[in-house]
């Protein structure tokens, strides 16, 4: 879980600072906007590079377990008239055990094999549990409305929606646990030798597989929990998970695979850029684009460094 | 293969679906067997759609013609994506391809002076002015040519090139094998039969759309066809689309919300039991036997 060196991450942070100023001098809902997507893109993006690092698998239906969780909240509050942020602990322990069956019956089988075979696999269960989604819930978005996500505050003569600042809280609490676990926990300093060196993990008598297992678990229980949270704001339906996937590996790729401290900052340049986009009249349309061109710009950039050195 | 000339109308047009889906799937592997992965088929297949209906439309371009303009804008559309993305191969070219579908529907929902926006555009009149039997012939030349081009990538320097890559990079690079400019090729002239398909998909329903040309089914069809039939071969494809092929379309019927479940159980459980396909396993068999 390497980071930048100290004097290159001040090369980043301070053009990325005057941007944010002179941004929020000009169109501040723009700020407010794109600082709260960055918060969901990172809250999303965490646990893929999670598995990204360790496990060395691109889950190709990272996304897909997301909407799991957020179909599960949106059953629970349709059937007990509840509140759907009550089932994230339920979500999670759901997409906890899922993910334990499907390492099992699926991932550990590949591991160690092509690549080729690990992206058509993952490509497999993203549509199985798309179209698994579409018979149980037909293709028709959902989303459930409380009163909570309407709050705003007002600052001078600027009025705000506060309630997705919940997603900024999200990806900071997320990224601490997750650090706190890979550096402090016996566990989580298990799993970062494995993601390191799988063979001496093995000799050292880390059992890489279980590792493998629990990282996996932990990352569709995180998936599960954020796709509650992501339903209280967004409408979920079958094929919603494939955009936040392919977001997700942008953000992994950009910050460098393994990096988690990385995702925060590139989600929220990319975030920042897609606000921009999105809330200019003429242009809203094209804010789609903007992950795409980020991940040809990384792939050019990254291919030019490895043939420089 | 003259059997349309007996067949009725229902039968031809299923026969033409699968041959439409036998050039996907072949071409899908000729990429596959330099060792990279592309999710962008029906990113390709809409560009050749597009293109072709709106020259036909626009400059009243001759229906064939305007084939043959669908598979360029498709191979161009390639070439400069390849040149940018294929420098670094494997998982990040894989990932760009997935979401190439989707970026070109927002280009096209986007502009919608020139491609009808969300609604699409409409042709007068479909390619032989909507006879079964010429439409037929049409995708049965395609799919001989595209047959053709995978032999020969099966049979010259280009065969001996690419499994070298995808059998072992380093080993490649080191003989001398300008390995990007071979991947740039394959992807090339693989995603131009691509567009090609999806020209002649456009004029014989003379109609494209954002949602219905950009459909997944073109992507995720040729794929598991291709692990059903065994991926690396001319043959695996061909059997793979004829058995897909065929039932798919009763599928279709019988299952119109989850008929593209069945294809993704496909691709996972061939990928876990049996990563050679089922021709393969077949083969493997046989040659057990002998």
């Amino acid at each position: 879980m390497s980071a930048l060196p100290r004097s290159r991450r001040y090369q980043i942070a301070v053009p990325l600072a005057l941007f944010i100023v002179v941004l929020a001098w000009w169109h501040p809902y723009a700020v407010i906007e794109g600082v709260q997507r960055a918060g969901l893109y990172a809250a999303i993006a965490l646990p893929m590079a999670l598995i990204l690092g360790i496990v060395g698998i691109v889950n190709l239906a990272h996304g897909d377990f997301l909407m799991l969780g957020a179909y599960l909240a949106y059953w629970f509050a349709v059937h007990t008239q509840g509140d759907p942020l009550v089932a994230i602990l339920p979500a999670a322990l759901g997409l906890f055990l899922l993910g334990a069956v499907v390492y099992r019956a699926t991932i550990k089988h590949v591991i160690g094999s092509s690549e080729l075979s690990q992206l058509l696999l993952t490509f497999g269960l993203a549509i199985v549990l798309q179209q698994t989604a579409t018979l149980l819930w037909t293709s028709q978005p959902v989303s459930i409305n409380t009163e909570y996500t309407s709050t705003s505050a007002t600052i001078g003569s600027l009025t705000f929606g506060t309630y997705g600042f919940v997603y900024v809280a999200a990806a900071v609490i997320e990224f601490a646990g997750l650090t706190f676990f890979l550096q402090r926990t016996r566990l989580g300093q298990a799993a970062s030798a494995s993601g390191q060196n799988p063979v001496g993990a093995r000799i050292v008598g880390i059992n890489v597989d279980r590792v493998y297992l629990i990282v996996f678990s932990i990352s569709l229980a995180l998936a599960g929990a954020v796709g509650v949270l992501f339903l209280t704001r967004h409408a979920v339906f079958p094929l919603v998970g494939g955009g936040l996937t392919f977001k997700s590996f942008c953000l992994a790729a950009m910050a460098g695979l393994g990096n988690l401290r990385g995702i925060l900052w590139c989600s929220l340049i990319l975030g920042l850029a897609e606000s921009l986009v999105s809330t200019s009249k003429e242009y809203a349309g094209w804010a789609d684009l903007i992950f795409f061109v980020a991940i040809v710009a990384v792939i050019l950039v990254q291919s030019h460094r490895r043939q420089v050195t | 293969m003259a059997f349309p000339l007996y067949a009725g109308v229902y039968l031809q047009h299923t026969a033409t679906i699968i041959l439409t889906y036998l050039c996907l799937a072949l071409s899908w592997d000729m990429l596959v067997r330099t060792g990279q992965i592309s999710f962008g088929v029906a990113g390709f297949f809409g560009i050749g759609a597009y293109s072709a209906a709106l020259t036909a439309l626009n400059l009243k371009l001759d229906p064939l013609l305007s084939i043959a303009v669908g598979g360029l804008a498709a191979m161009a559309a390639a070439l400069v994506l390849g040149l940018t993305t294929l420098q670094l191969r494997g998982m990040y070219f894989a990932i760009t391809t997935l979401a190439l579908t989707e970026i070109f529907r927002v280009i096209v929902r986007n502009l919608p002076g020139l491609t009808g926006g969300p609604e699409g555009t409409v042709l007068p009149s479909a390619i032989f002015d909507g006879d079964p039997t010429k439409t037929y012939w049409l995708l049965l030349a395609i799919a001989l040519v595209t047959i053709a081009i995978s032999e020969a990538f099966q049979r010259t320097r280009v065969y001996f090139a690419i499994t070298s890559i995808r059998h072992d990079e380093m080993v490649a690079r080191s003989s001398g094998l300008d390995i990007f400019k071979y991947a740039v090729f394959v992807f090339a002239v693989t995603s131009a039969i691509q567009g090609i398909v999806g020209a002649s998909f456009a004029q014989q329903y003379a109609f494209v759309s954002p949602e219905g040309t950009f459909d997944i089914d073109f992507t995720l069809l040729p794929i598991a066809m291709c692990l059903l039939g065994g991926m690396h071969s001319t043959l695996g494809p061909i059997i793979g689309a004829l058995v897909l092929g065929s039932v798919a379309e009763y599928l279709k019927l019988q299952l119109p919300y989850g008929h593209l479940l069945v294809y993704g159980a496909v691709i996972t459980l061939v990928i876990l039991l049996m990563p050679q396909g089922v021709a393969g396993k077949m083969k493997e068999q046989f040659v057990r036997e002998q």
